[in-house]
This record gives structure tokens, C-alpha cells and sequence, in this order.
């Protein structure tokens, strides 16, 4: 007898055991997932955890997050409306040549950041490049090839050095008129990692924004190991030529694809050197690989205006930053760090180097 | 060991055998094959049809977007978006898509078709 009742014991025992782990299985893993249409793309958050209440909240905080920060830098808002009223890079613009603009801090972030990254990559990245982007009309719907001369004169509107920030006053000042910001490359990235962090603070431990093909993870995935993250083939439309397993950070992409037209049998796209003034011929994709969304943004323009050479070895410089690229001509090429959470699919494609 | 003894040991192995794989279907529905289960088209984030992928199943319907009606295509286990009214038409240069997690874009329209099943990718940075 007394032996049955030690394996019925046994029996309640284990049949507990399965009963917890199966409640913690299927509680901790509840996914609530959203997508909004907002800064010219398609935004989704998904996020995992026990209280779908709790969920939800998150999700819309950080919904609201991205539509503060696409106020704040809306390029495109017409003067007398409300958007106007609220975009802090409209007002800036508006004053270029004239005074200091009043900014909000989540601005004045950006383009410190910005600046920095001006500053470090000599010139490659830029946020002054409103007048060229204006010029060749990327931000319209009929872009077209400028005469080398309109080039020439929109080049002496562009350039960070004339970008004066005043961090004490929170003030921005464009020093000359016809000077423009363009933050194009900045604030998705930002407004993402600001998304993430209002995730963060409802206490989400499992989340991925994808905001238009820029990545942010928080944690790893549903199964508990790392993301797997695709890099778009940049010339096959529904394929990928690698995969990144990332755990609590972001891949932001920047590629020749995008946004582009054909003039004299040439096809040009929207990513312009701002030290030239046409577009960075280098690469066909790179993507930035660091926790900060923000930060992956504008490095992923950064690595795409400079040579392959020169992107290795800025990523190699900055702590934490990896970058995997495919070249103009078809060579794959990453930073060291990466390998080991990269699996390349170069196909008949590409050439994959492997020696750095 | 009596009887009844042999019976709850044998009752212990069926629950055992029971909650192992309640617990461990989803890794196996998981990694189960990269075939899309269903088709899912939203407009501005609200699912408005759902469409279950049949082998050599062909069918297309009209979507209304935010910039007028799109036309999907349905080819099996693959869908596309047909026609659609913006300017850009990135969309349709897209073309097919058949594997789960995969998705056709409109912004202009704010019109997405979906890709549901066991996705072999969580994202797809672009």
C-alpha cells in the first residue's frame, strides 16, 4: 500500500510539474502584434508576455512614441497647418539665414547625433542635404537628373559645418539662407528606439519593431533563442542573400533599390553623396548592426556613402558596431565580429570574401 | 509489484508521454515545413479578408485601399497583388510571394497581403 501511494504520488507530482510548465509555456509567450502606416512606411510591433491588457498599452505607447518624433522632423508639413506648427525641422528651415528655432529635446538629439556622425564619416553623412534632395526631387514624385551646374550651386547650401546647435538654449540655427535639413536617415531610427524603450518601460521583455525593413529587437525571440533576421537580396525582390541571429538590437539597412529612376539608360537612387551631390555608387546593400536604432540608421547611410574599404574600417572602430555589405560588383564583405551570427546565402549571385 | 502497482506505473508513462508532447507541439508545429497556411490582406493595420491557401486553388477579389481598389491574385500557394492604383507601383514589381512571413506592401494604399504559417525568418531587414 505504501508503495502505491508513493507512485500516486509520483503521478500528482509530475502531472503538477507538466500542468505549471505548460501555464508558464503558453502565458509568457501570448503575442499581440500591430502594424500602423506612419513616417512614409509600414511600421509592426510585435511583443510577447502574460497580460494582453498590458501588451496592448505598450504597443500604443509606443505607437505614439514614433508619431511624436515623425512630427517633430515632418520635412513636408505646409506652413499655416498644424503639422507645420509641430515640425521642428519646418520651423528651422523656415528660419535658415535668420535666427536660432526653439527645438525639442527628442530634436535636438537627433542632430547631435547627426553631427557627430557628420563629423566622424568627414562629410559622408549629412542632414543638410535638404537643397540637393529638393533638387534631384526624391521627396516628390517625378525625380529627375539635375545639370551638373544646379548640382554645383545646391552644394553650397549643404554642409554641417553651418549647423549650430545650441545645447544649453536647446536652440538650432541653420546659418545660411536656402539651407535645409533632411532627416530622412535619422529619425525613423530614432523614433524606433524611442518605440522600444516605451516597450521597455512596461516592463516587455520580448519585442520586434520592424519599421520598414529597419529592425529592433528586444530579447530573444518566442523560442528563446536569437532573432532570425533576413537581409533583403538587393536583386531578387523575395529573397534574402544572408541571416542575421540578433539578440536585443537593431539591423538598419540602406541599399540602391529604393526610390530610384532611370535617366540615359542609368538608374539612379535617392542615397546622394553629399560631398558630390549624385548618388553613392559603392554598394548595393549594407546593413549597420548595433543595439541603438537610432544610431544603425545613420550609420547604415554612413557605410553606404563611403567605400567598402572605408565603411570595414569605421565599423571596426566603433565599439559595437557591425556591418555587412554586398559591393556595386557583387562581393559580400562583414566585419569579423559578425561572423558566427551570420549565415551568408550568396547564391550564384555574389562572391562572398571571407578573409577579413 | 501488484497489479493495480503496474497499472499506475503504466498511467505514469501515458501522462508523461501526454504532457511531453502537449508541451513540445509547438516546437514541432514550429518547424514544420515553409508552406503558408492562409493569406491575410489589412488596410490601414484591420485584417479585411483571410484567405486559406489550397494547392492549385486560383481566385483574385478586389481591395479597396486608401487610394481606391487593388486587385490580389491567388495562385495555389502564392499571392500577388494584380493591379493596384498608385503611381509608384512598387507593389507590383514585387510580384509573387509564397513563403510564410513574406508580404506585399502598398503604402500609398496602406494595403498589406500577408504570408501566415511557420516563417523561417522573424524579419526581413530591407
Amino acid at each position: 500500500m505504501s508503495k502505491r501511494a508513493t507512485v500516486i504520488g509520483c503521478l500528482l507530482a509530475l502531472l503538477l510539474i507538466a500542468g505549471l510548465a505548460l501555464l508558464r509555456h503558453s502565458g509568457a509567450n501570448r503575442e499581440y502584434s500591430s502594424e500602423q502606416f506612419l513616417m512614409d512606411t509600414l511600421v509592426s510591433i510585435k511583443v510577447y508576455g502574460n497580460d494582453r491588457e498590458t501588451l496592448k498599452t505598450a504597443v500604443a505607447e509606443a505607437y505614439a512614441e514614433m508619431h511624436r518624433i515623425a512630427e517633430l522632423a515632418d520635412g513636408f508639413a505646409q506652413p499655416g497647418t498644424a503639422a507645420y506648427q509641430s515640425s521642428d525641422v519646418c520651423r528651422i528651415n523656415a528660419q535658415a539665414g535668420k535666427g536660432p528655432v526653439p527645438v525639442d529635446a527628442d530634436t535636438l538629439a537627433m542632430l547631435v547625433l547627426a553631427k557627430k556622425y557628420y563629423e566622424l564619416s568627414e562629410g559622408a553623412f549629412d542632414v543638410t542635404v535638404g537643397p540637393l534632395m529638393d533638387l534631384w526631387g526624391f521627396g516628390g514624385k517625378n525625380p529627375h537628373l539635375p545639370a551638373p551646374d544646379q548640382i554645383k550651386a545646391a552644394l553650397r547650401s549643404v554642409g554641417s559645418q553651418d549647423l549650430v546647435l545650441n545645447e544649453q538654449d536647446r536652440t538650432v540655427l541653420l546659418r545660411k539662407e536656402g539651407m535645409k535639413l533632411d532627416l530622412g536617415a535619422v529619425a525613423k531610427g530614432y523614433a524606433t528606439e524611442k518605440a522600444l524603450q516605451a516597450l521597455k518601460k512596461r516592463g516587455i521583455e520580448k519585442a520586434l519593431i520592424d519599421a520598414g525593413g529597419n529592425i529592433r529587437v528586444l530579447g530573444q525571440n518566442v523560442h528563446d533563442s536569437a532573432w532570425r533576421i533576413g537581409v533583403k537580396d538587393p536583386r531578387k525582390s523575395n529573397e534574402v542573400v544572408a541571416v542575421l541571429a540578433l539578440e536585443d538590437t537593431s539591423a538598419v539597412t540602406s541599399a540602391d533599390y529604393y526610390r530610384g529612376f532611370e535617366a540615359g539608360g542609368k538608374r539612379y537612387h535617392h542615397i546622394l553623396d553629399p560631398r558630390t551631390g549624385y548618388p553613392a555608387a559603392h554598394h548595393m546593400t549594407v546593413t549597420a548592426v548595433t543595439q541603438d536604432a537610432g544610431q544603425a540608421d545613420i550609420l547604415s547611410t554612413v557605410f553606404f556613402v563611403l567605400a567598402p574599404e572605408k565603411a570595414l574600417q569605421l565599423a571596426e572602430k566603433l565599439a559595437g558596431v557591425e556591418l555587412f555589405l554586398v559591393t556595386a560588383d557583387g562581393l559580400i564583405r562583414h566585419t569579423p565580429s559578425l561572423r558566427g551570427r551570420l549565415e551568408v546565402q550568396p547564391g550564384a549571385a555574389y562572391r562572398y570574401d571571407q578573409s577579413r | 509489484m501488484t497489479r493495480a502497482d503496474k497499472f499506475l506505473l503504466v498511467g505514469i508513462l501515458l501522462a508523461s508521454l501526454v504532457s511531453g508532447t502537449a508541451l513540445y507541439s509547438r516546437f514541432f508545429l514550429d518547424s514544420a515545413g515553409a508552406e503558408p497556411v492562409q493569406a491575410v490582406v489589412t488596410v490601414s493595420g484591420k485584417a479585411i479578408r483571410t484567405i486559406a491557401l489550397q494547392p492549385g486553388a486560383r481566385s483574385s477579389f478586389v481591395v479597396q485601399g486608401r487610394r481606391g481598389a487593388s486587385k490580389v491574385e491567388v495562385d495555389g500557394m502564392r499571392v500577388r497583388m494584380q493591379q493596384a492604383p498608385c503611381e509608384n507601383g512598387i507593389c507590383l514589381k514585387q510580384g509573387w510571394i509564397e513563403h510564410p512571413g513574406q508580404s506585399v506592401v502598398c503604402v500609398p494604399g496602406e494595403t498589406v497581403i500577408r504570408l501566415e504559417g511557420a516563417a523561417p525568418l522573424d524579419a526581413v531587414t530591407r
